[in-house]
């Protein structure tokens, strides 16, 4: 699974906020990450994979992280209509039209941290 | 405590490096093919049964993934044309092929040199979906025998991809499949999609995969 991959990545993110701060000696005691749902993601393959690694380093040993998912979110461009859906069905829940575009729902990012 | 905010792309290393890679190919006019699909698709066989008559018209090249084993490469170089292998377990055992694996990879078989790489990602559904490796074209394989409702559950596979390969027609009558409610699903997805059914073990329809290829590809 990607899981890894995305925990590894996350934790050289936070490797490298923290040295431009220059505070590689704080602690991480929140992460908050968000992800899309079209990422598919599984929350706790990652927990898990977050927890077995971030010991590897003491700026994350005692990290949590919050994981939130966001919804995916389309445009018809026939109507303007914004929906959700739930299903990989991308058509407007409006009208049905597929002529639509993701708008939200697609990326995977680290939104902040709290160190101390 | 002390609040960061920051907004980083979690990819943000891997999508940069593929963005470097679709310029490189640019740059040479090298047309980059990712193929991705389930293992045993029929992904390498598919290639087998295409390089030939393609590589009489295109310079060609074949990047393999694979999670250990070379065998894929090895059928693919006895083809004659320039082969490179990535395997992944040197970058942990990864489900995918990530931009650092590819890149080298690419150098190696001097891919400015060629008109048409194709690379055979590793065997998933899901993974390779996420990993964007620099290509220009996406391209999602899946054989008819896994059952119609593969696509819907593995959406972003199909929705990156230009072109559906529904492989393994040949065993359609043996099967209790409705086909069309595959190719129903995969539209459901991706509208713009293009989609192929086929049999990688028959000649004639290779020809179909052939042309959508040469359409997108530019000799030098
Ligand atoms: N019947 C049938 N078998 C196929 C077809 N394509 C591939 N195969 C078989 O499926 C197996 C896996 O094929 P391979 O190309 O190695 O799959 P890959 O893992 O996607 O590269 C092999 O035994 C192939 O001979 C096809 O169109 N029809
Ligand atoms: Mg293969
Ligand atoms: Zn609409």
């Amino acid at each position: 699974m990607h899981e890894l991959t995305i925990a590894q990545n996350i934790i050289s993110i936070i490797e490298d906020e923290l040295q431009q701060r220059n505070k590689l000696a704080c602690q991480v005691n929140k992460v908050y990450f968000n992800t899309g749902r079209l990422n598919a993601v599984v929350p706790e393959s990652l927990q898990y994979n977050f927890n077995q690694i971030k010991k590897e380093r003491k700026f994350t040993q005692n990290a949590e992280l919050i994981i939130k998912e966001i919804p995916i979110t389309i445009k018809c461009e026939d109507c303007q209509a914004e929906t959700q859906i739930d299903e990989p069905v991308f058509k407007c829940q409006n009208c049905s039209s597929r002529q639509i575009k993701v708008i939200a729902g697609k990326k995977m990012y680290i939104e902040s941290m709290d160190i101390e | 405590m002390t609040k960061v905010k920051m907004v980083r792309n979690v990819l943000e290393k891997n999508d940069k490096l593929a963005e470097q890679i679709r310029e490189m190919g640019d740059n040479s006019k090298t047309v980059l093919f990712n193929m991705m699909g389930t293992p045993g698709a029929g992904k390498t066989t598919l290639l087998e049964s295409i390089i030939p008559a393609l590589k009489e018209d295109y310079k060609m090249g074949v990047v393999e993934g694979d999670v250990a084993t070379a065998n894929d490469a090895d059928r693919i170089a006895a083809l004659d044309v320039a082969t490179a292998q990535v395997n992944t377990d040197r970058f942990g055992g990864t489900c995918h092929l990530g931009s650092e694996m590819v890149k080298p990879a690419l150098e190696k078989i001097n891919y400015d040199q060629l008109d048409i790489v194709i690379i055979e990602n590793i065997g998933n559904l899901i993974c390779p979906a996420h990993f964007d490796i620099g290509a220009h074209y996406n391209i999602a394989v899946v054989s008819i025998t896994e059952g119609v409702d593969k696509p819907a559950k593995y959406p972003l596979m199909f929705r990156n991809s230009k072109l559906a390969i529904l492989n393994k027609i040949d065993l359609l009558e043996h099967l209790n499949i409705d086909i069309e409610e595959m190719v129903a699903g995969i539209k459901q997805i991706n509208p713009d999609i293009d989609i192929l059914k086929m049999s990688a073990l028959q000649p004639n329809d290779g020809i179909a995969l052939n042309k959508w290829i040469k359409k997108r590809g530019r000799r030098k």
